[in-house]
């Protein structure tokens, strides 16, 4: 975190100590194993006795909450943290399983994982996807993060089935890694034009399976707050989790046609690494680089919680004119 | 301030109890229907849900806020869970104001829940692991032992009479007992009964606490222009302020809350308020244990540094005293859904600011009021300041009685068993926890039987526990240095139960010590081959030593502190 804080600091020429007037944070105690994270982040990001909060939630979530921070005119500048240690769960799918309801769904003894088989399943029936297009994702996103210094599975594959339809390969691998991402009211700079959020019904038993809604109905608040449509979006960065959920939010955020090498060309967290609850600033950290490149005009940012949630976030950027 | 004005317009809660039959996803649904109920709006009218629960240890919930949110009314909408730790009921509706503030929603729905009886055998179980995990964990902490140290601290600086923190718990039962919503309102109960009921964890007696409970608030926000057409009685935010100290409690004086005082004045400047002591009408600062109220009525610049006690005992805080303090029964009375009950604060203000409260209802007309919570480890201050700016307006329709609480309270014996419940025991999460660079240097050095420091160049300190940054100059901290093994008492407590309220005999006498050398406050130990009554603030100790083929680069390397006898190394 310090790192992270201190290069993005550095960037933003600014002194934590003065010239931020609040932090947001994105963690969530039981992946930490610590009751109460919030307690353990203020040193490492200069925020020592300042407004500092956490959000229970993806990094998206969070850089939402900055976005709100400044336009209620209670902060100029912010900063968003989010992270994972994931390397430091020594019993991540027992985890998942207790994100699920403690009386209907964990006496069944089923991993939560397998709700990305079932989902997979039912994304393919409707969708007319198939396993090879989920591959594909996969194969693609891999070969994207050849090129990307942070991606630590560029050249990971195997084929062993996980839930069927579901493949290993086809599942992102945790990693670790913190993203600082600063957002002040009056800078020259890559411009947060929009922020969406939603989530669909909790309980397994009432969700929608078909579609990812949340994606849909976050996409659409942001496309309204920023004025723009689908089409004019010239790169995103998704959510794939698993590949098939990259499909999925391309459907749901109107961007299944975007050609394929303005999709995650990062690698996604399947060539990066999934960071968690550090997901989605990770995705909005690939976008701003590549719009400061120039390389793309109008980017959107997308980021699902994970299994068993259906939270999703969304942020559409604009590149400096 | 750029953002649009917010007001509140409903607000409603559950009964809190010691064990509901209610899922916490159903105690959300009865405080938030209730709020809707109370603003005269349905869930159709929300833009937005702002959720707040404390650990998800409590509920054996990971990711807690999802598995809420239908409850919540959250379905389809826009919603984030915020998290402070306690500090989180007085947080959401800041969350709230800038959700509105912001533009982004119209209409909000904030609630809080908190279903601790989950956690068996007992909730403290949830606080286990919101201690550092490599030096503070091994030693066994317990959520009580930092408020008695605290507590402790606190006495010792200002000379404190626990007589007079004594009379905060009386008046705070006192009011519950108007409280309909109310777990522990007694309206007889006398300082004789505090100072009598068992002792805790010394300073700390079973009544100074306030009880582990289960329960649901709720309150509504709305823009300026939706405030004004839905309601001719609307409460303003007027101010809000939230203030995160450092993560190394051990290493600040814990006679004062800083971090209070830097979130009011972050409230009061947005407030307009220039004079707290004229300016605040009533107030409900956060109460889990007697002392905090007082403690938090300094920090939050209502009273002198030391002199919050004496004027409690004298009245001054009563329901028609100079300025009412908790009319509600706070946490003391009311009870302590940890989330729910800062929230609860809130919605006392409403009432109260509205002429609402009924047989709690402080005389004359009080104009603006605060809120305010703490959390975290000894670091996290909350506030927020609400005014009717005016007073109710003349021509407001007669007061409405607060909402009709609900809940199940299960039979005080159903509190470890209920009949129906889901028992899984299993909280088997396992986790390897790297040390990182500085505190794996420190345990390595305690294997020597060494104990070190950084050094800070650019502020002057010597850090123990060590760091490989400064946090107050935000830079790589300079070089390392050995400290002495030997310091003083900077609090004390001695603590008769375990984390489960199972009886410790003997008892053990947990210390933040200050080793000679470092530059401020010290860490947190235990100490032995001391009679606890022979122990002070102040007292010289050393370290004992675990024989060198014992040690595994733990601070349980260091068996305890003893009195000094011989010269330190």
């Amino acid at each position: 975190m310090f790192e992270a804080a201190r290069r993005a600091y550095a960037e933003a020429e600014i002194d934590p100590r003065t010239q931020i007037d609040s932090f947001v944070c994105a963690s969530e105690d039981l992946q930490e194993g610590t009751s109460i994270f919030d307690e353990y982040v203020p040193d490492q990001l200069g925020a020592v006795q300042r407004p500092v909060h956490t959000v229970a939630s993806d990094g998206l979530f969070a850089l939402a909450t900055g976005v709100m921070l400044i336009r209620s005119g209670i902060a100029d500048t912010v900063a968003v943290e989010a992270h994972s240690k994931a390397s430091e769960m020594r019993t991540p799918g027992r985890l998942d399983a207790f994100a699920t309801d403690p009386v209907l769904d964990r006496p069944l003894g089923t991993s939560a994982l397998a709700l990305a088989g079932l989902e997979m399943q039912r994304y393919l029936h409707v969708s007319g996807h198939t396993v090879a297009d989920c591959a594909e994702v996969a194969r693609r996103n891999r070969e994207h993060a050849l090129a990307n210094p942070r991606a630590s599975y560029a050249e990971a594959v195997d084929p062993a089935p996980l839930f069927d339809p579901l493949t290993r390969e086809q599942a992102a691998r945790s990693a670790d890694g913190c993203v600082v991402v600063v957002l002040a009211a009056d800078r020259e700079g890559v411009a947060v034009e929009g922020v969406g959020w939603s989530q669909d019904a909790p309980s397994i038993q009432s969700r929608n399976w078909d579609r990812a809604v949340a994606t849909e109905r976050a996409g659409a608040m942001a496309y309204a707050q920023a004025g723009v449509a689908a089409g004019d979006v010239d790169l995103a960065e998704v959510d794939d989790t698993f590949a098939y959920k990259q499909l999925q939010h391309l459907d749901a955020l109107g961007l299944a046609e975007l050609s394929t090498d303005r999709v995650d060309p990062s690698g996604g967290a399947l060539g990066e690494g999934y960071l968690h609850e550090g997901n989605g600033l990770a995705r909005v950290l690939a976008c701003v680089e590549r719009l400061r490149r120039g390389e793309a005009e109008i980017a959107l940012a997308q980021s699902w919680r994970g299994l068993p949630s259906t939270s999703a976030a969304v942020a559409i950027l604009r590149g400096a004119a | 301030m750029s953002g649009r004005r917010v007001a509140v317009i409903g607000a409603g809660m559950t009964r809190f109890v010691r064990r509901a039959q209610e899922t916490g996803k159903e105690l959300s649904f009865l405080a938030a229907s209730k709020a809707l109920e109370s603003a005269g709006i349905t869930l159709a009218d929300v833009d937005a849900v702002c959720l707040t629960s404390a650990p998800d240890a409590f509920d054996g919930v990971h990711r807690k806020g999802d598995y809420l949110s239908d409850g919540a009314g959250a379905w389809g909408k826009p919603f984030i869970r915020t998290y402070v730790g306690g500090g989180s009921g007085v947080f959401t509706p800041i969350q709230g104001w800038y959700t509105v503030a912001s533009g982004i929603a119209d209409v909000v729905l904030v609630v809080a829940e908190e279903k601790m009886s989950s956690c068996q055998p007992h909730p403290q179980g949830a606080f286990l692991t919101i201690f550092d995990n490599m030096i503070e964990r091994p030693l066994g902490p317990n959520l009580l032992w930092i408020f008695a140290l605290e507590m402790n601290r606190y006495m010792q600086a200002y000379g404190l009479d626990k007589r007079d923190i004594a009379s905060v718990a009386v008046k705070n039962k006192r009011n519950a007992a108007d409280h309909p919503s109310a777990l522990l309102g007694e309206a007889e109960i006398t300082v004789e009964d505090v100072l009598a009921s068992e002792t805790l964890a010394w300073p700390v007696q079973r009544l100074d606490v306030s009880p582990i409970s289960d329960g649901a608030a709720a309150i509504v926000m709305a823009s300026e222009d939706v405030a004004s057409r839905l309601t001719d009685r609307p409460v303003w935010v007027q101010g809000v302020g939230w203030n995160l100290d450092t993560t190394y409690w051990t290493n600040r004086d814990l006679a004062y809350p800083q971090y209070v005082e830097n979130a009011a004045r972050m409230a009061y400047d947005m407030a307009g308020v220039t004079e707290p002591r004229k300016q605040i009408h009533v107030a409900e600062p956060y109460d889990p244990f007697d002392y905090k109220e007082l403690h938090h009525l300094e920090g939050l610049l209502l009273f002198d540094r030391g002199t919050a006690p004496e004027a409690a005992a004298a009245g001054v805080t009563a329901r028609d005293g100079d300025l009412p303090v908790c009319p509600s029964g706070g946490l003391l009375g009311v009870g302590n859904p940890i989330a729910a009950a800062g929230l609860m604060k809130v919605a006392e203000l409403f009432w109260q600011l509205r002429g609402e409260a009924g047989a709690r209802q402080v005389p004359g007309t009080p104009e603006r009021g605060l809120a305010q919570a703490w959390g975290d480890l000894m670091q996290v201050g909350t506030v927020v300041v609400m005014g009717t700016e005016g007073g109710p307006s003349p021509t407001a329709s007669a007061a409405t009685p607060p909402v009709a609480p609900r809940a199940t309270a299960l039979r005080e014996e159903a509190f470890r068993t209920a009949e129906g419940a889901v028992t899984i025991d299993e909280l088997d999460l396992a986790y390897e926890w790297d040390a990182g660079e500085a505190i794996g240097a420190f345990l390595e050095a305690l294997r020597d039987g060494r104990i070190v420091a950084t050094v800070c160049t650019a502020c002057g300190r010597t850090l123990v526990p060590p760091r490989v940054f400064c946090e107050r100059c935000f830079r790589p901290t300079d070089s390392w240095t050995q400290v002495p093994d030997a310091g003083r008492v900077e609090t004390f407590s001695i603590c008769h139960v375990r984390w489960d309220m199972v009886p410790l005999d003997p008892p053990e006498i947990p210390a933040v010590i200050r080793l000679d050398g470092t530059s401020e406050g010290g860490f947190l130990h235990k100490l032995g081959g001391v009679e606890p009554d022979a122990v002070s603030i102040g007292m010289e100790v050393e370290a004992v030593w675990r024989p060198v083929g014992e040690r595994t680069g733990s601070i349980l390397d260091i068996a305890y502190f003893r009195p000094r006898r011989g010269d330190a190394r």
